[in-house]
């Protein structure tokens, strides 16, 4: 398990690599070329030499490669990802500000999603072409195909100005703990963001289960006299585990883009709206701090998706320990 | 007696005296008993009909500013504005159909090139196996683990946002999923039977992709094309919200809802409401076909 588990960190350490390298690399396609935050900081008006200056200042007149390799030592070797052109503040700084807001956010729908949606997937496969599967599959349908700012918008319009119960917009307090000491205002995004991802996870539980349940193993079950529910439960419900297990931690970019926009939404200070500011300002160092960071929360949930993977499921233990 | 099936998309089989139905006619069959899935098509095509047709025989401003100064903006439905106006003195009605043709046609050709680029993709990475499919998922892995939203404001950002722009971002950014299920097709095609029995007669790599694994894996690329079409309009709507679709005067279904929106507490219903209807029915709709088409590409599934 620990060789594997090493393996697999050397090669998400590979594919960080890789984005690293892309985005770095992305700057230099603007129009402007790579000086082009200096532009956003020094005012359009800005003499030629002042922004030559500037770019000397940051490093910019280094080619390519030297440039690469030196923020690959800073954020290696000295954990040190920049400073934020537009804002007084390093990288680390904005991070450590706003990425437990939306950790909390991503991290309560996530388990709501998993605690409404695995059930509702079971019961749907369970009870297939019934009305409550039609009406589940219609809404997630309904509930995917619409742009999450509207579901938000409206669901706003519902609950905060049609019937005034619920705050529009969370507190704006930065304490990673406002959501137990003020949790009415976090009702809405949360419940949003929990509604779109329930729509995605249930219907692929439903057809995870649905392929499990016409295995010859869940014949036998019920053969040897296995009552509806211990089928479900022992049987159906633990294969379809792996799938969704692995889904789960795929979906966890999404999650990210979701937060995003419901951010945006409820107007809550967090890494979302932090990253689309920085893209306006061509803040370049803390938009790629960010996508660094999002990037290794993926690649570590999909670790320990596989991870939990190898202690719910012996088959796959035993495949890694033979190879 | 055995039975003999359509073995040729296009060479129909003789049983007996009586001519087996083709396999392309087959699936059209099984489509048009799919109740729903007619109606989702039916509605696609009559609302992609309206987006283009409506502004022909029924013209409206949509793009001077100026001209609007002598409308009254936020207008409630009337008989000359079916929809009312919007809030920048713009017929709605006509705006729907206008900002249509930007969606429709942005999400139809970015999910085209998403699918072409994923399939190649995939379908070199699969067959080829060995060294060059790990290297090319190792670079599909770290594509996958950016958020998708993020990339796509940083390009946004980074480039103009012209119409050919915005197709061209989403349609080279959006392919990742594909290519990663196409490349699990092609991986499982390669090892069968046929794939090695025309290999043992000295076909090439580029024949066998060509003749034997792209044809049967035509299913689940269909299928994904449809649900990439979708998954563009919303992209782009997303993009709309966030102020960074396409550029004024020119308008998408995005930027409208996000306008629309703007006067929701106002009780402009017109604003919003029909256009939210309008735009989440052509997603579901889309999404329904392709699951339709999932169901007529299954072989097992035809009766015969």
């Amino acid at each position: 398990m620990l060789q594997y588990i090493i393996r697999r960190l050397f090669q998400s350490f590979l594919v960080l690599l890789i984005v690293m390298f892309f985005t770095f690399s992305l700057p230099y396609f603007q129009q402007e070329g790579i000086l082009a935050p200096a532009y956003a900081i020094l005012g359009t008006n800005a003499t030629k030499a002042r922004v030559a200056y500037w770019g000397i200042q940051h490093g910019m007149n280094h080619p390519f490669f030297v440039r690469f390799w030196n923020y690959f030592l800073q954020t290696f070797v000295h954990f040190n990802l920049g400073t934020s052109y537009k804002q007084n503040m390093t990288v680390w700084q904005i991070i450590s500000l706003y990425v437990p807001r939306t950790v909390w956010l991503a991290a309560a729908a996530l388990f709501l999603t998993v605690l409404i949606a695995i059930p509702l997937g079971m019961y749907q496969a369970a009870r297939r072409n019934t009305i409550v599967d039609y009406a589940a599959t219609g809404s997630a349908f309904v509930l995917y195909a619409m742009p999450s700012f509207l579901l938000c918008l409206l669901m706003m319009d519902l609950f905060s100005f049609h019937w005034p119960h619920l705050p529009a917009s969370p507190p704006s307090s930065v304490a990673p703990w406002a959501m137990f000491t003020d949790p009415k205002g976090f009702i809405l995004p949360v419940a949003s963001l929990t509604l779109l991802s329930v729509a995605g996870l249930s219907r692929f539980m439903r057809g995870t289960v649905l392929e499990v349940l016409v295995q010859d193993y869940i014949r036998t079950a019920r053969a040897k006299g296995c009552s509806n529910s211990r089928v479900l439960m022992r049987h159906a419900f633990r294969n379809a585990l792996g799938p969704i297990v692995t889904i789960l931690g795929l979906s966890i970019p999404a999650l990210f883009g979701g937060a995003l926009i419901i951010e945006s939404v409820f107007n809550y200070e967090g890494l979302g709206i932090q990253t689309v500011n920085a893209a306006l300002n061509v803040d370049v160092p803390t938009v790629l701090g960010i996508t660094l960071l999002v990037t290794i929360m993926t690649l570590l949930g999909n670790l320990i998706a596989d991870v939990v993977l190898g202690l719910v499921n012996p088959r796959i233990r035993i495949e890694g320990k033979s190879s | 007696m055995t039975v003999v099936t359509a073995s040729s998309p296009d060479s129909p089989a003789l049983v007996g005296d009586s001519i087996i139905e083709p396999l392309w006619r087959q699936r059209v069959r099984i489509f048009m008993h799919n109740k729903l899935a007619v109606a989702s098509l039916a509605y696609v095509v009559l609302i992609t009909l309206f987006c283009y047709l409506w502004p022909i025989f029924h013209p409206s401003n949509q793009t001077n500013q100026a001209a609007t100064f002598n409308v009254t903006w936020n207008a409630p439905p009337s008989f000359h504005n079916p929809l009312g106006t919007d809030s920048s003195g713009f017929d709605e009605l006509g705006r729907i159909a206008y900002g249509g043709e930007y969606s429709l046609a942005l999400g139809f050709l970015a999910g085209l090139i998403t699918i072409m680029v994923g399939t190649i993709y995939g379908m070199v990475s699969g067959f080829f196996g060995g060294v060059t499919d790990s290297i090319m998922m190792r670079i599909l892995d770290a594509f996958l683990s950016i958020p998708y939203l993020f990339l796509l404001i940083a390009l946004v950002t980074i480039f103009n946002r012209t119409t050919m722009l915005l197709i061209l971002i989403i349609g080279f950014t959006g392919w990742w999923g594909n290519a990663r299920i196409i490349r699990g097709d092609a991986l499982l095609i390669r090892n069968l039977e046929y794939s090695q029995a025309a290999r043992s007669m000295g076909a090439g790599r580029m024949r066998i992709i060509r003749r034997h694994v792209y044809p049967n894996s035509i299913s689940n690329i269909v299928t994904v094309a449809t649900f990439s079409i979708a998954d563009a309009i919303l992209f782009l709507s997303a993009l709309g919200f966030l102020g960074l679709g396409i550029v004024a005067p020119q308008t998408d279904w995005g930027t409208m809802l996000q306008q629309g929106t703007e006067q929701l507490q106002n009780g402009y219903w017109w604003e919003i409401y029909p256009l939210a209807a309008v735009f989440i029915l052509v997603v579901v709709a889309i999404n329904y076909i392709g699951d339709a088409l999932r169901d007529i590409f299954e072989v097992r599934l035809i009766e015969r």
